[in-house]
């Protein structure tokens, strides 16, 4: 096997969904850091290997790899001993890609993006309370694709659908709080996924960092 | 086994189905799901797909929705082999990170302009994000025919999509801005299945959001209005 890299920050959710897929899978891998509010992700270097210049970026043998639904999905198939977090059933496998596109639309770039980079890139001080409404929505919606008595995203057994979501719902805790009696399997389901071993530092640490960036910068929902 | 896509072709990810559909020239029917009168809403709709979202796919008594998790479904149970959405786990990941952009960055961006224009009503439009968008497309295709590499995958249709319409109402694709996307867009648009997969639909959402166009798309507008008409670049 060749050598595994992975370029991100803590702070990002889809660098600790990666973070939790490697670890779940149990594979070795160089972190290099990538400092995205100074700009690293532009150097001619980075833009060779990645155009979009965002992270996560994968580098296995010299070849690269990005987006983190890619990156977990190429690392279930290649290394994973079974098909576990990433089913080859077809239905399942859709179920799980369903659910992995709804965080990349509208939970990564439809709440914590369209948060996160006005505020950090445009210092903005001021969120629009659509915003935050938008992230009720998410939760509304995850609420109801967690059926009843059902463990994860995706049925009883844990996939790459859970650490994607799981990666950018912690990390808005801070703005929307899941209360427990407006939405008990999400708020369950969170719970659970806290309990995963290794989770405070491949995801939690991270989230709370995040959390703690917006709410140094954010002084208002308007 | 009666494959049922429900949607509505005005919809860029219902049409992105319709592509994959007729490559693997499948049978289905299709069951029209008016938007603005809220069929998605009612709850027979909302028990087969709790996102209530266009498209949904039913095959048997399974109900699959989210358009680019009903492409890979499609080629990984139907296609006779594998070129539409590569097995080689490196050569999907391209494919998949093609997918995830169209869903993440140009979908919504999209669909956040869509409501700016419908839901507003703006009379400015910030369409520098959807030239953003253009120029990395641009940059995925450095090299290559198609966005994920020398052969058509569900990555194209799923762009192409979003993309011709946009390029048949509010942005253009300037041949010498953009010539790879450019060129892209005409090789896709040779597809024998596009105009009845693509094409019509594309034209339809066009007309919409251009008779909504706020007064700096004017020109732009009577340019494209004729292109319309004339059919011209088979778009």
């Amino acid at each position: 096997m060749g050598k595994l890299v992975l370029y991100g920050v803590e702070a990002s959710p889809p660098v600790r969904a990666c973070k939790l897929t490697l670890d779940a899978l149990g594979l070795q891998y160089e972190y290099k850091l990538v400092n995205l509010l100074a700009g690293e992700q532009m150097n001619k270097e980075y833009l060779l290997k990645n155009p979009q210049h965002t992270v996560p970026m994968l580098e296995d043998d010299g070849k690269c790899i990005w987006d983190s639904h890619a990156i977990m999905a190429y690392l279930v198939r290649k290394y994973g001993k079974n098909d576990e977090l990433y089913p080859k059933d077809y239905h399942k496998r859709a179920m799980v890609d369903q659910r992995l596109h709804f965080e990349s639309g509208v939970l990564f770039q439809g709440c914590v993006r369209n948060i996160a980079f006005p505020v950090f890139k445009h210092n903005q001080t001021e969120v629009p309370r659509t915003k935050i409404d938008a992230i009720y929505e998410v939760y509304d919606f995850l609420e109801s694709f967690l059926g009843i008595k059902q463990t994860y995203l995706c049925g009883n057994n844990l996939t790459i659908a859970d650490y994607s979501m799981v990666s950018s719902v912690s990390s808005l805790l801070g703005l929307a709080a899941i209360e427990q009696q407006r939405y008990p399997k999400l708020s369950a389901w969170l719970d659970r996924m806290e309990k995963l071993p290794d989770y405070q530092s491949n995801n939690g640490n991270g989230a709370q960092m995040l959390i703690d960036m917006l709410s140094a910068k954010i002084t208002k929902i308007v | 086994m009666v494959l049922v896509l429900y949607g509505t072709e005005v919809s860029a990810p219902v049409r992105a189905v319709l592509l994959t559909l007729r490559a693997l020239e499948l049978d289905y029917e299709f069951q029209e799901v008016d938007l603005t009168a809220g069929d998605h809403l009612k709850p027979d709709y909302v028990s087969k797909n709790p996102q209530h979202t266009v498209p949904t796919l039913q095959d048997g008594g399974a109900y699959i929705w989210d358009s680019h998790a009903i492409m890979g479904y499609l080629v990984q149970k139907y296609a006779k082999d594998d070129a539409l959405y590569p097995r080689e786990p490196l050569q999907r990941a391209i494919v998949d990170q093609r997918l995830h952009f169209e869903s993440g960055a140009l979908s919504v961006r999209w669909k956040q302009l869509k409501h700016l224009l419908f839901e507003e009503k703006v009379t400015e439009l910030p369409i520098e994000k959807l030239h953003e968008t253009y120029a990395l497309l641009e940059l995925f295709l450095d090299g290559h025919e198609y966005m994920a590499g020398d052969q058509l995958t569900i990555a194209d249709f799923s762009i192409v999509t979003s993309v011709s319409t946009a390029h048949l109402s509010i942005a253009p694709v300037d041949a010498t801005k953009y010539p790879n996307l450019s060129a892209w867009l005409t090789r896709i648009s040779s597809l024998s299945f596009y105009e009845q997969a693509n094409s019509t639909g594309a034209r339809r959402m066009a007309e919409l959001v251009r008779a909504k166009l706020p007064k700096q798309f004017d020109k732009l507008w009577q340019k494209a209005f004729e292109d319309i008409k004339s059919g011209a670049g088979k778009m």
